[in-house]
């Protein structure tokens, strides 16, 4: 038997409910917990984790008496070797039919009796007693999470103990909304900066980034290292697209493609409404935007703020004062709506009114174009700049996302009718998830409803935080893979956790992974759970990635970019 | 098996079972059988019942009883009752296997061997053939009650090891240790009387 095939160890007892027990047969350090074991027992083979090393004995009294000290090494070392072991939890996740022994009569028969389905599917047998247990190998990695093709499988990172490469199949990820954790430094940006390079380099689906920090787009250097860190657009030229959140928001000292200036037409009621709690409104907004609406029809933000608040008219006769004709109250009057609940609804709106990015003509139809570039394949990078307050947050994702989500019900409506075109997939990142996903403004945006019911029309989230636990359940439960680096907090490892199977087994492996540069891949996105030693994302990665293409653009390159003229090399 | 082994005959049977038998010897044959040694009997149907020395035992009787109690026993008087005495020594022999048709099994023979039946010390080729088999007749030893399990394992196994080892094989007394350990590692302190009693031989 070869190194790759070398048994650690054989089936003692276990179950699919409280997993399986193996005897090791190697010393414990060769094994870590998170190992990808392979079991064949007759026409099966099981894909397993390890989930927990015990150190065991037949008998107490022996892992209590030091044998060095009583006996002879040599002697002492033989009774240990017999009396003390170590025993692994071995979670199965997978099994597949391979038949009997290829080359057999039976295999023969097996092979002619029809085709087999040889896809690995949930356990729901165990294997015999003292079947043997091997560490996989690559071959057996490469069936279950597939063969790297630079493309829709791409690479993630490796085994831990034999440095086998671990594979996501883009498309599939791509299919359901999906989350990257873990706490500051554990590579989580880098981690997410990776895979939304092999979804740009795909073209498995359009990405929209919400970046927070200017992390994704422009290049930047690791906190850590203080190492130059390439960004996306430097590696993707004209398919990225960075867009800076008001006039003059650039990406560090890089100027963005284009610059979003958002309209006071394209602000509607929902997207008011959505900020209930932010701008503590009332019960009576509704009521009363519904009645700013039907007045001013799409122009009612700019008609409203344009109104005075207790501007009156004294009647030269009589003395009389009555609402002047450009005041709220008069308005409301006009339409019986309680004055003090509009000119309530008037002073909160001024926070918005003052934005600067909120403009009543803005240059270019900005909002629209990010959805165009977005539907035609291209990805987009939106900065805040300076705007980073929570208004700022819920408004712009959410008059974005709501345009989204118009955009791509109606492609998707027409593509069921006639079949000629396809939405294209849009991943939309929300880094800092927890800022609009927890739990109380969960409900102001619209990215529970993405995670809930977009799938069906190609949009789904890709969060990235380092407190899950913070994010609204409803929303978490939604996540297909889930990608964790290190967590500290047992609430946020709960969290990553919910609602899939095999948690307590799991929850060890996950509070075990080394600070930096480790994760643990799980969720309906991978075929089974797996820790990986994470893929670097450096200049190795790029030239893997991209070939001879990873080095920084070349002036016409840059250029061509900068007019936002296709790639001339496409 | 090579039955032109080299044996040395040690005494006759005097009483015998399937588990254990036992023989009688001069007192003058005594020199050569030893605690922990393999020994055999042939059978007249051509099987070999091989076994251990367990025990061997010199019992008194009456001369021996009034000389002890005399004042003084002159030499010759001595020496004529341990030659010519009437009591054999006994040699207790735990039955560990037996061979049949050249072919050697380790585990009790089908018929145990008949009275004055004589008892032959094997030589070191037979100790390691029937040795080298397994180490299957070590449970026999195990299962002895009241005779000192140890001190028997001790004297059988430094025996056989030399033996095994000038035949070439280096291993064959650890893994008899291995054995040993796997066979009473349910029972700790059994086996520490045993890993301490072999706590002296080169492993």
């Amino acid at each position: 038997m070869d190194e790759q095939n070398k048994i650690i160890g054989y089936i003692t007892g276990g179950g699919l409910e409280a997993n399986l027990q193996a005897r090791l047969t190697i010393a414990a350090q060769e094994v870590q917990a998170g190992a990808f074991v392979v079991m064949d027992s007759g026409n099966w083979r099981f894909y397993s984790l390890v989930t927990d090393l015990q150190l065991c004995a037949v008998n107490e009294k022996y892992a209590q008496q030091l044998s060095l000290l009583r006996y002879h090494p040599a002697l002492a070392s033989m009774l240990n070797e017999q009396t003390l072991y170590t025993q692994l939890a071995i979670m199965p996740a997978l099994m597949l039919d391979r038949g009997p022994e290829p080359g057999s009569p039976e295999y023969l028969e097996w092979r002619a009796s029809g085709i087999k389905d040889e896809r690995p599917m949930p356990v729901k047998t165990v294997p015999k007693h003292h079947t043997p247990v091997r560490l996989a190998t690559e071959e057996d990695i490469n069936n279950i999470f597939g063969v790297e093709d630079n493309k829709k499988i791409f690479r993630v990172g490796n085994t831990r103990e034999q440095g086998h490469p671990v594979c996501l199949n883009l498309e599939k990820f791509v299919q359901r909304s999906s989350g990257i954790f873990g706490t500051t430094g554990s590579g989580k940006s880098f981690l997410a900066r990776m895979i939304l390079a092999g979804l740009i380099h795909a073209n498995s689906a359009s990405t929209l980034i919400f970046d927070m920090h200017n992390e994704y787009g422009p290049d930047s250097s690791s906190s850590d290292t203080g190492a130059s860190v390439s960004g996306l657009k430097s590696k993707f030229g004209n398919k990225v697209q960075l867009v800076g959140l008001g006039k003059g928001t650039c990406f560090g000292n890089m100027q963005a493609d284009f610059n979003l200036e958002i309209s006071y037409g394209d602000i509607t009621s929902e997207d008011i409404l959505q900020l209930s709690q932010t701008l503590n409104l009332r019960e009576t907004s509704a009521g009363t935007l519904n009645a700013l609406y039907d007045s001013f029809n799409k122009k009612w933000f700019k008609e409203f703020m344009a109104m005075r608040v207790g501007g009156v008219e004294e009647d030269p006769e009589t003395g009389k004062k009555t609402p002047s004709s450009d005041s709220v109250a008069f308005w409301a009057e006009e339409v019986g709506i309680n004055v003090m609940a509009a000119e309530s609804l008037h002073g909160k709106l001024k926070r918005l009114h003052g934005r600067p990015y909120l403009v009543e003509n803005p240059d270019k139809k900005a909002l629209r174009d990010i959805t165009d570039k977005l539907m035609n394949g291209q990805h987009v990078v939106l900065s805040f700049g300076d705007f980073d307050s929570e208004l700022d947050y819920l408004l712009v994702t959410n008059l974005i996302t709501r345009k989204i989500r118009e955009t791509w019900e109606n492609a998707t409506n027409e593509y069921h009718k006639d079949k000629k075109k396809e939405p294209r997939p849009l991943v939309v990142v929300v880094e800092e998830a927890h800022k609009l996903l927890n739990r109380e403004m969960a409900s102001q945006t619209i990215f529970s409803t993405i995670a809930r019911e977009m799938r069906k029309y190609y949009v789904t989230l890709l969060i990235i935080d380092q407190r899950p636990s913070q994010i609204y359940d409803e929303v978490m439960s939604q996540l297909g893979t889930r990608i964790s680096g290190s967590l500290g907090d047992e609430d946020d490892i709960n969290a990553v956790l919910s609602g899939l199977s095999g948690r307590s087994a799991l929850r060890g492996m996950l509070a075990k992974l080394q600070p930096k540069e480790e994760a643990l891949l799980l969720g309906w996105g991978v075929p089974m759970p797996i820790p990986i030693r994470s893929r670097r994302y450096d200049q190795v990665f790029w030239e893997e990635v991209l070939g001879g293409d990873a080095t920084p653009m070349d002036p016409q390159r840059a250029i061509a970019s900068l007019y936002g003229e296709s790639d001339p090399d496409e | 098996m090579n039955q032109t082994l080299n044996s040395i005959p040690i005494g006759k049977l005097l009483r015998a079972e399937n588990r254990q038998f036992m023989a009688g010897c001069r007192v003058s044959e005594l020199e050569t059988p030893a605690m922990g040694a393999l020994v055999r009997v042939s059978l007249e149907d051509g099987i070999q019942i091989y076994g251990l020395i367990t025990r061997i035992a010199i019992y008194d009787d009456g001369l021996v009883r009034q000389l002890v109690s005399g004042v003084s026993i002159p030499v010759e008087i001595s020496a004529d009752n341990r030659h010519n005495r009437n009591l054999p020594v006994e040699i207790h022999v735990l039955t560990v296997g037996y061979a049949q048709n050249g072919k050697i099994f380790h585990r009790l023979p089908p018929r145990p061997p008949l009275s004055l039946d004589a008892l032959y010390l094997c030589g070191e080729d037979e100790l390691v053939c029937f040795t080298g088999l397994g180490y299957g007749y070590l449970r026999h030893i195990l299962r002895l009650a009241e005779d000192p399990v140890e001190e028997i394992l001790l004297l059988h196994l430094s025996k056989a090891a030399e033996a095994q080892r000038e035949a070439g094989r280096e291993d064959w007394y650890r893994e008899a240790v291995k054995h040993l350990i796997g066979l009473l590692q349910e029972d700790y302190q059994r086996l520490n009387l045993v890993l301490d009693a072999l706590e002296g031989l080169e492993l």
